[in-house]
């Protein structure tokens, strides 16, 4: 193991720590060592997959929660990158609607969602708003940091070769605060999945949220891991991407 | 503190500070006021948004009949007796992760998929592990507050200047010494920005997991009511809920200000 | 044929808690000829970047006038460009992107743009850095991107704002002379300040000596002293003459109101 580069042992061992910690629960399971009716095993897993994969349902699933994610994500990045904007420079918005973020970042949204379903009603557009909701605060927060982070003098320099209000804010803010508010977004993209799977476990009828809740009420636990897989891989896509995002970025900062 | 834009210089720093609080505290009572008449006159229908005084009354209400009281006491036990065990294998877990390089190469891909993945998609597996009491929610707490925990601590091991475990060494200081005096110490901050993510995550696993199933608790509230569609009873407990995670930002940080008082933080 | 003609300033902070209603500047008067290199000197605190900002409209003067061939200065523009203390770069464009922010402002075509930017990118011996980062590169490194920078937009007069100060003496001492080679070229005016005696003197053909709270013309040297100087020109008598000549004057200030440079 010595000899191996420090890339290629990380990635060795990792995978040996996924497969044995599969290998372990199935022989765990198939030796009655666990209850294999309530903790399932990966092979059941697998099984499962196939069949939902087949009748078409995870691919169902998959589009709903999908597309709730990507609207309500959207949503929130567009919103909240012209409010933080907005907020970062001028103090008067920022005074005026600090107490509203700060409550919407520090209160939990999940007590409030109730509400949201009385006044939006049961399924997509509610999905989408508690998405929204949970994503939207820490792309402002983020935003506004980075708006703040701009170093003044890169402000007068652009004014000083004659850049008006607009130029400031495309030349200057807008490329400054990029790594601020792609940090937001990664922190946003987990929020807004937590919003979906939120939503649809407690106001929806479709998508992998709903599902995870469904089958584990009627105990087919190799089908509830399915989706519940489904939706861990979908959070480290998104998370990796935006690593990848941020490592793009780093080319410029020393 | 704010970009300066334009020409003009900033105005004097006394009315800096005091804009802030005068401008928050003015938009948030409009807000209120606003709120309560639009509510109060059935502008819009009161039992969709309810209205400040109606809260208020309601929570008066509920104090007494002791509802809140029962249930806030319900959630907060199951809060620390997840959240205590989750602190301390939390920090042990991430020193062992630090000190061994292959340990933690063997669990990565395992922490970072717990750590990207919607928390309270695992309530309805954990109540079928642990069934419909109190044990699933202290479940939950436990593993929504646990993970953070750990790679903050790891990372933050990490990250602790070669040039303190170096001074520490220096004055003959052993393996157990170094880890006291110079590791532990220099990993605070990191580790309490995990322990403050890991509140965050387990009071919504938490209420998420009494909404889902349970008997007692806030989150039990909030489904009852909001199965009756009492906006007022619920925005009662949004308040509660806050005022809970608040309370526990607030002891985190002067429980680091006592532990960590060199480090001179807002 | 003057130039820039500064006539009357005055500028206070009015309320500022910081400044203590300070009376940055009071009764500047002075006048620059076209291509002529103006150095001001003076000890920390006599306004002299606060000049520099005045003359790009960065900030309006309470009284008093500047204007520029007759024109009325009113708004930032490219006819005055400036050079900063701290660079002032984009940190995420290249060389040759930070060169082209000007042009960009200007309005001018991408490719055209691209041309005029290289143009001068070579002209400060950067041709083999122009795809570089800011970060990447030394102080001196940077500096040349900010003169390229502003020398790019073809202004009237070139504004530099103690564009040295941040750098090491050696350092200092080569791009001083690096910049006269640049403006032996095309005579470009150029208003530079400074508060390195030795450096005022050598790159100026006229010293303007400021004095500290509030700020004020004291004395308008000319340094008739041949070009193009090498950097031996320090050790000659006449140069010794000039620095004897500004030390004296500035001593007294420093002796009244106090430090010799500390943060401005």
């Amino acid at each position: 193991m010595r000899s191996l580069s420090d890339k290629t042992e990380r990635f060795l061992l990792g995978t040996l720590g996924v497969v044995a910690l599969f290998v372990f629960w199935e022989y765990a399971a198939n030796h009655n060592i666990i209850n294999v009716a309530v903790t399932t095993s990966p092979s059941r897993i697998v099984v499962a997959f196939v069949a939902q994969w087949q009748s078409g349902d995870l691919l169902g699933d998959l589009r709903v929660s999908l597309g709730e994610f990507a609207v309500g994500f959207l949503l929130s990045l567009v919103i909240g990158v012209a409010l933080g904007i907005a907020m970062g420079m001028s103090r008067m918005v920022e005074y005026a609607t600090d107490p509203f973020i700060w409550f919407l970042y520090s209160a939990p949204l999940i007590a409030l969602y109730p509400l949201i379903v009385v006044w939006l009603g049961f399924g997509y557009t509610t999905v989408v708003a508690v998405t929204f909701l949970l994503t939207v605060v820490s792309i402002i927060v983020n935003t506004m940091a980075g708006v703040h982070s701009v170093e003044p003098v890169l402000v007068r320099a652009v004014q000083a070769f004659g850049g008006n209000y607009r130029a400031v804010v495309t030349k200057v803010i807008l490329p400054a605060s990029v790594p601020l508010i792609v940090a937001g977004v990664r922190i946003g993209l987990g929020r807004a999945l937590l919003g979906v799977v939120l939503g649809e476990m407690f106001s929806s009828n479709a998508g992998l949220g709903f599902r995870v809740s469904y089958y584990a009420g009627r105990l087919r636990t190799a089908d509830v891991f399915v989706a519940l897989i489904v939706l861990i891989l979908i959070g480290l896509a998104t998370d990796q991407l935006c690593k990848q995002i941020e490592a793009r970025l780093q080319a410029w900062r020393a | 503190m704010t970009l300066a834009i334009g020409t003009t210089r900033r105005p004097a720093l006394s009315l800096r500070r005091a804009a802030r609080p005068v401008i928050g505290t003015a938009a948030v009572a409009s807000f209120l006021i606003l709120w309560q008449i639009v509510g109060a006159n059935e502008i819009i229908r009161s039992d969709l948004i309810s209205y400040p005084s109606e809260i208020a009354e309601t929570f008066v209400a509920m104090s007494l009949s002791g509802e809140l009281g029962r249930n806030v006491l319900a959630t907060l036990g199951e809060f620390v007796q997840g959240f205590i065990p989750a602190c301390l294998f939390g920090i042990a877990c991430g020193l062992a992760f630090a000190l061994s390089r292959r340990l933690r190469y063997l669990t990565a891909p395992l922490f970072a998929a717990l750590y990207s993945a919607p928390m309270i998609a695992f309530v309805p597996i954990i109540v079928v592990w642990f069934g419909v009491g109190r044990d699933s929610k202290i479940a939950m707490v436990f593993l929504a507050g646990v993970v953070p925990i750990i790679i903050n601590t790891a990372t933050g091991v990490n990250e602790v200047s070669e040039s303190w475990v170096r001074a520490v060494r220096a004055f003959g200081a052993g393996k157990w010494q170094i880890i006291t005096k110079a590791i532990l110490p220099g990993a605070l901050p990191a580790v309490m920005a995990g322990i403050r993510l890991g509140v965050g995550r387990a009071i919504v696993s938490l209420v998420a997991a009494e909404m889902y199933v349970s008997i007692l608790g806030i989150g039990r509230l909030i489904q009852v009511y909001s199965n009756s569609g009492r906006a007022a009873e619920i925005f009662v407990l949004v308040g509660v809920v806050s005022v809970f995670g608040l309370g526990c930002v607030m002891a985190l940080r002067s429980l680091e200000r006592y532990l960590a008082p060199w480090r001179a933080e807002r | 044929m003057s130039h820039l003609v500064v006539e009357n300033l005055r500028l206070a902070y009015p309320n500022a808690a910081d400044h203590g209603g300070f009376l940055a500047l009071e009764d500047v008067n002075f006048q620059i000829g076209d291509g002529e290199f103006v150095t001001i000197v003076g000890p920390s605190g006599c306004g002299k970047s606060t000049l520099l900002m005045l003359i790009a409209a960065l900030l309006k003067p309470n009284t008093g006038s500047i204007s520029l061939n007759g024109t009325p200065v009113a708004t930032p523009g490219p006819d005055r460009a400036l050079v900063f203390q701290d660079f002032a770069l984009l940190p995420w464009r290249t060389v040759l992107k930070n060169v082209e922010l000007g042009l960009e402002l200007k309005g001018m075509g991408a490719e055209e743009r691209h041309e005029v930017a290289r143009k001068y990118v070579s002209m400060v011996g950067l041709r083999a850095f122009e795809n570089h980062y800011p970060h990447q590169l030394s102080g001196g490194m940077r500096q040349r991107v900010g003169i390229a920078r502003a020398l790019s937009v073809a202004p009237e007069i070139l504004l530099m704002d103690e564009p040295f100060g941040a750098l090491d003496a050696q350092i200092r001492q080569v791009m001083g002379s690096e910049l006269l080679r640049i403006w032996e070229r095309d005579r470009k005016t150029i208003l530079f300040v400074t508060h390195d005696i030795d450096e005022a003197i050598y790159l100026a053909d006229r010293v303007i000596v400021m004095s500290a709270s509030p700020g004020r013309v004291v004395r308008e040297i000319k340094i008739p002293l041949p070009r193009p100087r090498g950097l031996d020109i320090r050790n000659s008598p006449e140069f010794a003459a000039f620095r004897h000549e500004i030390w004296t004057l500035l001593e007294e200030q420093v002796r009244s109101s106090g430090s010799w440079e500390q943060s401005e």
